[in-house]
């Protein structure tokens, strides 16, 4: 069952085609990498996908609703309760403990419930590092706390960001592995890297250039 | 866990923990509320001040006799019951009189008053010497010092001659029974004596007492108290012989005197005859006005000599404001039948004036202050924007509405307002006290609802102040967070 439908979408910045007539396809539980150097549209389409940002041309149907007629206010509606974000940068609110982290982004989907944001900690192997500012915490531990700050509210979609571009290989495994689980949860994964390591985790890797579609990739080796 | 305690949580996580950009954004809001509080308190309590400054210029309301009334001591002290005694500085009375020096031929004004109520409603004057504190005591304006050459020390001898003479009086002497009589005849070396007789009902007089103060203390000084002497004229009628008197020895010509004056002697409610005291001078005084070319005397002095104890006018110093001030002028006025209250519309409306440019500059100042405090503190919030953005943008990736940005913003501004409210309103009363007491010299009370007044502007302030930043926070795109920026 399709999740995720982009139709011949286009981003026309000025001159610039940031994306040309994209189509993409992404079903329910599927784990999908997006690579492609840098300016082939990746980031312009990830933010597409994110409800951050609207296509110039074309359709986006999230779960059956077509994004690029909705209102900013309707798109963050969505985001916050279908799509998990995680970033490259780590991204943490750099005054509030780790826990405290997770629990915003509960605050603002519905309420804060601190043993569950705890549970999700514990499950990034990150139980006992709860109670630390983010300056206390390694870059491998702050990424793994912004897994557990996405999959807090269950979201269809996880949507990551090069999430292993800062990271070494032992916290790079990590994340790996906490998105390898995620997916036998049933939980649809899109991430986007430059890593082909990361890529070939997936089930499927879309490679994109200029702006459109290159060629898409099924891993032969998934899962062994 | 409920949202709003989680985002309690969140904001002072925010201000605990980023702590050097939230302590300016707190200082500027305290130091603004200090600052707002400490004027505010000025701005109350400057009419208080000025008006205790004010009464060093002098009195600002009359006591007169309504037309027809009389002005006296027992009627001027049932008005000045109707004004509060911390609000009466002082109350001075004047009775006004031309007294004549003789010996140079030129008469003077010169006021009865109460010497020690003077200092508190006139402190600009300016005495060389002393007030006067006995009888027989003078202060001399400056100008009648200068012209008639008087100094500290040297003795004045000064007349008082009743306003419609004798003729009225001799009539009236004859008619009554019972009487008091009273004369004066000149004596050794041209001072008066003067004497009071008091008749019986055949005219036979029944006592004498003789009042002798311009003679020579060792002689005619002594006249008034030699009893055989006096006894003499008991039982006689007037006139009385010079004959049948034994003079008192050493002083033959006031003993003379005395006869003269007893056989000139009119019945009286008041003098009719001239009264000549000395008196000596104790205090020169300097005020730069019209009181220089006045005599001042004591009212005992006064009354002595014009048998009067009527006032023309009493001086009040009072602090009060303008509206309290009327109130007691119309209590005053309405509350008496003899006397009538007036305000000195010189002083009163010149005090008015001046607090009038004084409140509108405290209010200039506060409104200058209120406006810089939201320059700063929305400047300071403008920074912790920008400095935010990247933090701002991951809550709106998350799934922050606008609402709850604004929120949260406007949420810590508020709880900095309250902070800064706080510390405004206790170190404003501070920073009050200190300008009162180095400014005006006296210290101000406490006012109670200066604090939460404190804290509510404050708040209102920061919550102003905030919303251009807000509306930038607002305007952040949450893409920006994937951009790796």
């Amino acid at each position: 069952m399709s999740l995720l439908e982009l139709k011949n979408i286009s981003k026309i910045y000025g001159e610039l085609k940031a994306l040309d007539n994209v189509s993409l396809h992404v079903d329910q539980g599927e784990w999908v990498a997006i690579m492609g150097p840098s300016g082939s549209g990746k980031s312009t389409m990830m933010n597409i996908i994110g409800c951050m940002d609207k296509p110039t041309k074309g359709e986006v149907l999230l779960d059956g609703v077509d994004l690029s007629k909705e209102s900013s206010k309707k798109l963050t509606d969505i985001r916050r309760d279908k799509i998990g974000l995680i970033f490259q940068q780590f991204h943490m609110v750099n005054y509030l403990t780790a826990v405290e982290n997770v629990m915003v982004s509960q605050y603002y989907h519905s309420l804060p419930d601190e043993k569950e944001a705890l549970e999700a900690l514990g499950r990034v192997g990150l139980r006992d590092r709860a109670r630390h500012l983010p300056s206390q915490l390694s870059g491998g531990e702050q990424q793994r706390v912004c897994v557990a700050r996405a999959l807090i509210n269950h979201p269809e979609l996880i949507l990551a960001d090069e999430p292993t571009g800062n990271l070494d290989e032992a916290n790079e495994n990590i994340v790996l592995d906490l998105f390898a689980q995620l997916h036998r949860e049933g939980t649809t994964l899109i991430v986007v890297t430059h890593d082909p390591e990361v890529a070939e985790a997936a089930q499927r890797t879309i490679v994109l250039e200029h702006g459109r579609v290159a060629r898409e990739v099924v891993n032969e080796n998934f899962g062994k | 866990m409920t949202k709003r305690r989680m985002s309690l949580r969140m904001i002072t996580a925010s201000l605990l923990r980023r702590r050097s950009r939230m302590l300016i954004a707190l200082l500027s809001i305290g130091i603004g509320a200090t600052i707002l509080a400490g004027l505010v308190t000025i701005y109350v309590d400057v009419p208080r001040q000025m008006g205790a400054q004010f009464r060093s210029y002098g009195a600002n309301m009359l006591i007169l006799p309504k037309e027809g009334g009389e002005l006296n001591d027992a009627n001027l002290q049932d008005a000045l019951q109707v004004i509060p005694g911390d609000a009466l500085v002082g109350a001075a009375p004047y009775r006004y009189v031309r007294l004549d020096m003789t010996s140079r031929q030129q008469s003077f004004t010169a006021a009865g008053t109460d010497f020690s109520q003077i200092a508190k409603t006139s402190p600009y004057f300016s005495v060389e010497g002393r007030y006067p504190e006995n009888t027989r005591e003078i202060l001399v304006g400056k100008e009648i010092a200068d012209t008639i050459g008087v100094k500290l020390g040297s003795t004045m001898e000064l007349t008082w001659q009743p306003a419609a003479s004798q003729e009225g009086a001799s009539s009236d002497g004859e008619d009554a029974p019972v009487d008091t009589l009273s004369g004066s005849a000149e004596g050794f070396g041209g001072g008066a004596v003067y004497v009071t007789v008091e008749v019986d009902e055949s005219g036979a007089i029944a006592s004498l007492s003789v009042d002798a103060s311009t003679q020579t203390p060792e002689f005619g000084g002594q006249v008034p108290k030699d009893e055989a002497f006096l006894s003499q004229f008991i039982g006689m009628t007037p006139p009385v012989s010079e004959e049948d008197i034994d003079a008192v020895s050493g002083a033959t010509i006031t003993s003379e005197a005395v006869v003269k004056a007893v056989n000139g002697a009119r019945k009286t409610s008041a003098p009719t005859q001239p009264r000549t005291v000395i008196f000596s001078v104790t205090g020169i005084l300097t005020t730069g006005g019209e009181e220089e070319g006045y005599l001042f005397l004591s009212l005992e002095d006064m009354e002595a000599m014009t048998g009067s104890n009527q006032l023309d006018v009493a001086e009040l110093s009072v602090s009060a404001s303008a509206d309290q001030l009327e109130g007691y002028v119309n209590a005053i006025s309405e509350g008496s039948e003899g006397v009538q209250a007036r305000l000195v519309k010189r002083v009163a409306r010149s005090e008015a004036a001046v607090l009038e440019k004084l409140t509108a500059l405290v209010f200039l100042v506060t409104l200058v202050v209120l406006l810089l405090t939201m320059i700063c503190v929305s400047t300071t919030m403008m920074a912790v924007v920008s400095e935010r953005r990247r933090e701002i943008g991951l809550r709106k990736a998350l799934g922050a509405s606008d609402g709850s940005i604004r929120a949260e913003f406007l949420g810590e501004g508020l709880f900095l307002g309250l902070l800064g409210g706080v510390m405004g309103g206790i170190l404003g009363f501070v920073f009050a006290q200190v300008v009162s007491v180095n400014v005006f010299g006296s210290s101000i009370t406490f006012q109670p609802l200066l604090l939460p007044a404190a804290v509510v502007v404050s708040m209102a302030i920061a919550a102003l102040s905030c919303l251009l930043p807000i509306r930038r926070a607002v305007a952040i795109d949450p893409a920006l967070v994937l951009k790796g920026e």
